[in-house]
């Protein structure tokens, strides 16, 4: 019984040998057995009788009388017809509950339990038909608790919160064990003291909440005196009470990642709030430098008011930056698409850079191509690779060449200097944010240069790429943007 | 480099500016009376309201973000009232997200720190505007294509297109004098009035990108009508019942 019973969940425990089945009797078949004996019964003593009475008859008269030896053979025939007759009978009538049994046996192990057997009697068929009976209920019902446990174990969702699935764990092994009482306690389970089983009153039932690692918890609860209670049903219980546990700990992971997710969501609007402000609270003052120096240096020219202009501008830069790498990242980013001369502006973000010290070329091949960019954010670029070709350049001259792409509807812009160049092995990494080269932690600016500009001209549906290394002696850019070819009055 | 300041005739146009930074609001006040313009100052939108009150200026300029009540509630404030232009002086730029919104209320904006001839070029482009009605809803130009330049959009056979700044700036030009020949040089002057590298060809170009987006046929233009030598003329085709 407790075998049939553990079969389905294969229980850790349970997979000790097995005791090897008992073998009743010869290979010949129980109705065969008995038909023989009836028929052995009842015509051993006639034909014995038989046999005397012709032996007999010998004796008295010296000869045997054939007339009585036809009687006797006619009496036996007679005989063997009514035993085996009887015989068949008798044996149909007995194996026939046998064959019931061995029926609704078959249909329980194919899985059919509700199939019961009646016998009238207390004989030891009866009790044989019985104890089938009460195989085929206890299998019932464990698997009715079975699938009461998976259904409960399926029905908890991680966002129910604790205390709900608790609460449904809770009812659904009240119900599903048939006890009278049930609680779940957690935390550690020597804290709840084992109940004593006193005959008569409610039993006692107990499961830890196990996990491989950790106990969770424990279950708690009280069956009626009169349910049975076996290993099985402890098993049962158990692997009840560690799917719970799973439950739990999926809920407090659950519960983990999703405080995390949120941490992050407020953090990264925390962080675009603080840019915004950043941004506002240094743009203020610098609007105020800006202007005033701008103001004064236009009533009386001084290079010193020059330079304060210049340097608000680059920290303006700077701060354009941040902002754009928080938009980038956020996906607020929405380039406007305007139509521009490209070389005018390159001209212009060279001035606005103030590199006096540094000889700079343009050579404008555009051709009457006009890009089409946001005003803006393409200056952005511009400044940040014309100020790093100012400050890695050592100081060479800086060239620039803007010429259209007909087959590609694109404008290059390739901006060169005759520094060291990017070294091999930082061609890949220059492009990340705060990526700063081989000047390390010591270079100026944000690292965020060539990572914003990228980021920005592929917004624009442009590119921004390095030039192999063969093709200049030092390090050279190429902005690409689409473009327009030039247009007659039309 | 730009027109120089408010030097015509007639009288100064007046110009209210709306600023928490007591620094910026002098030295702005300052470079505008040196061009010509009659200013008053406000430090948050409430003051702003209350001088309103006593008399409409020609524009506004507004900081976008303010302690008290930000720009963007001080410009639809405005707005409910009468439809003055507002010129926004902000920290955000043309990508921002946020710029639609500024889209919405303003018909201009400049960011902090400004350069003070690309603000003073952005005040007269505006200022120039002034004298074009256009309607303030929808213009319907005809069964395919109707404008709708506050909105700066365009519905075209059905479907909205977005119009850029420049689009509806040019559009807008044209509409104020709609089935009459607006010159190239005008054009120009509406669309790229605050940079001094354009040159008619912009004006070409995106003449063409526009009538990809709102004629029906982009080589065959009935709405926008080139007028060889001179300029453009938009044209309305089949108007409407008049009580649309």
């Amino acid at each position: 019984m407790s075998d049939a019973g553990r079969r389905p969940l294969d229980l850790p425990g349970s997979t000790g040998t097995r005791p090897e089945p008992l073998r009743i009797g010869p290979s010949m078949s129980f109705r065969a057995r008995l038909t023989l004996a009836l028929v052995v019964g009842a015509l051993l003593p006639l034909t014995v009788f038989g046999v005397v009475l012709l032996i007999t008859e010998v004796i008295r008269t010296g000869n045997l009388d054939t007339t009585l030896v036809q009687v006797v053979l006619f009496v036996l025939a007679a005989a063997i017809i009514v035993a085996v007759s009887f015989a068949y009978v008798l044996t149909n009538n007995l194996t026939a509950p046998l064959k019931a049994v061995s029926k609704a046996v078959e249909r329980a192990s194919a899985g059919d339990l509700s199939v019961r057997i009646e016998v009238a009697g207390e004989d030891e068929l009866a009790r044989l038909v019985e104890s089938h009976n009460r195989l085929a209920g206890a299998l019932e019902q464990r698997n009715g608790e079975l699938r009461r446990i998976l259904m409960a174990i399926g029905e908890t969702s991680p966002r129910d919160g604790l205390e709900r699935l608790v609460a449904h764990a809770t009812r659904s092994a009240r119900a599903a064990f048939g006890m009278i009482d049930t609680r779940i306690e957690l935390g550690d389970p020597t804290m709840f003291p084992i109940e004593e089983d006193i005959p008569g009153e409610a039993r006692p039932v107990r499961a830890v909440l196990a996990l491989p690692d950790e106990r969770v918890g424990v279950l708690l609860g009280h069956l009626p005196a009169t349910r049975g209670w076996d290993a099985a049903d402890q098993d049962l219980l158990e692997l009840y009470a560690s799917e719970v546990a799973v439950a739990i700990r999926n809920l407090e992971l659950f519960d983990q990642v999703e405080r995390q997710r949120q941490r992050l969501v407020e953090l990264d609007q925390a962080k675009d709030e603080f840019l915004r402000g950043i941004s506002h609270n240094l743009q203020t003052p610098l609007t105020s430098i800006r202007a005033y120096a701008e103001q004064m240096g236009a009533e009386k020219p001084d290079q010193r008011l020059g330079i304060i202009v210049e340097q608000s501008d680059r920290l303006y830069r700077i701060v354009r930056q941040l902002v754009a790498t928080s938009r980038l990242e956020s996906g607020t980013m929405r380039p406007g698409k305007e139509v521009l001369a490209i070389a005018p502006r390159v001209r212009r973000a060279w001035d606005a850079l103030g590199a006096s010290g540094t000889s700079f070329e343009l050579d404008d091949e555009t051709d009457g191509w006009l890009a089409i960019a946001d005003p803006d954010q393409l200056d952005q670029v511009l400044w940040a690779l014309l100020d790093n070709a100012a400050r890695y350049g050592g100081g060479a001259p800086i060239r620039a060449r803007v010429a259209p792409r007909p087959n590609e509807q694109r404008l290059a812009i390739t901006i060169a200097d005759d520094g060291p160049g990017v070294r091999p092995e930082d061609r890949d990494r220059i492009f990340e944010r705060y990526e700063r080269g081989a000047a390390g932690v010591r270079a100026e600016g944000t690292g965020l240069g060539l990572y914003v500009s990228r980021s920005l001209c592929q917004a624009m549906g442009g590119d921004l790429i390095l030039e192999p290394a063969s093709t200049s002696p030092g390090a050279a850019f190429t902005i690409l943007l689409p473009a327009e070819p030039p247009a007659m009055e039309s | 480099m730009l027109a120089g300041g408010w030097r015509g005739g007639g009288a100064a146009p007046r110009i209210l500016i709306v600023d928490d930074d007591p620094n910026l609001l002098v030295l702005l006040a300052d470079q505008l009376r040196n061009d010509g313009f009659e200013i008053q100052t406000a430090r948050d939108g409430e003051e702003a309201l209350r001088r309103l009150d006593g008399g409409w200026p020609d524009l506004l300029i507004v900081d976008m973000m303010m302690s008290r009540m930000d720009g963007l509630t001080l410009a639809r404030e405005v707005k409910a009232r009468a439809d003055l232009p507002i010129i926004v002086l902000s920290a955000i730029d043309t990508a921002d997200s946020k710029a639609d919104l500024l889209e919405e209320v303003a018909e201009d904006y400049v960011t902090k720190p400004y350069h003070y001839p690309e603000l003073r070029a952005r005040i007269a482009r505006v200022m120039r505007r002034l004298g074009d009605k256009v309607p303030r809803r929808e213009l319907v130009l005809g069964p395919e294509l109707t404008l709708d330049l506050r909105r700066k959009s365009a519905t075209v056979r059905g479907e909205s297109v977005q119009l850029t700044p420049t689009e509806s700036r040019l559009l807008y030009a044209l509409a104020a004098n709609l089935g009459n020949t607006v010159s190239t040089e005008t054009l120009l002057d509406r669309g790229w009035g605050d940079t001094d590298d354009a040159d008619p060809s912009y004006v070409w170009v995106t003449m063409r990108r526009l009538r990809q987006k709102i004629e029906p046929e982009p080589d065959r233009p009935v709405h926008l009508v080139t007028v060889r030598g001179v300029g453009y003329r938009l044209v309305q085709h089949n108007p409407p019942a008049p009580s649309a």
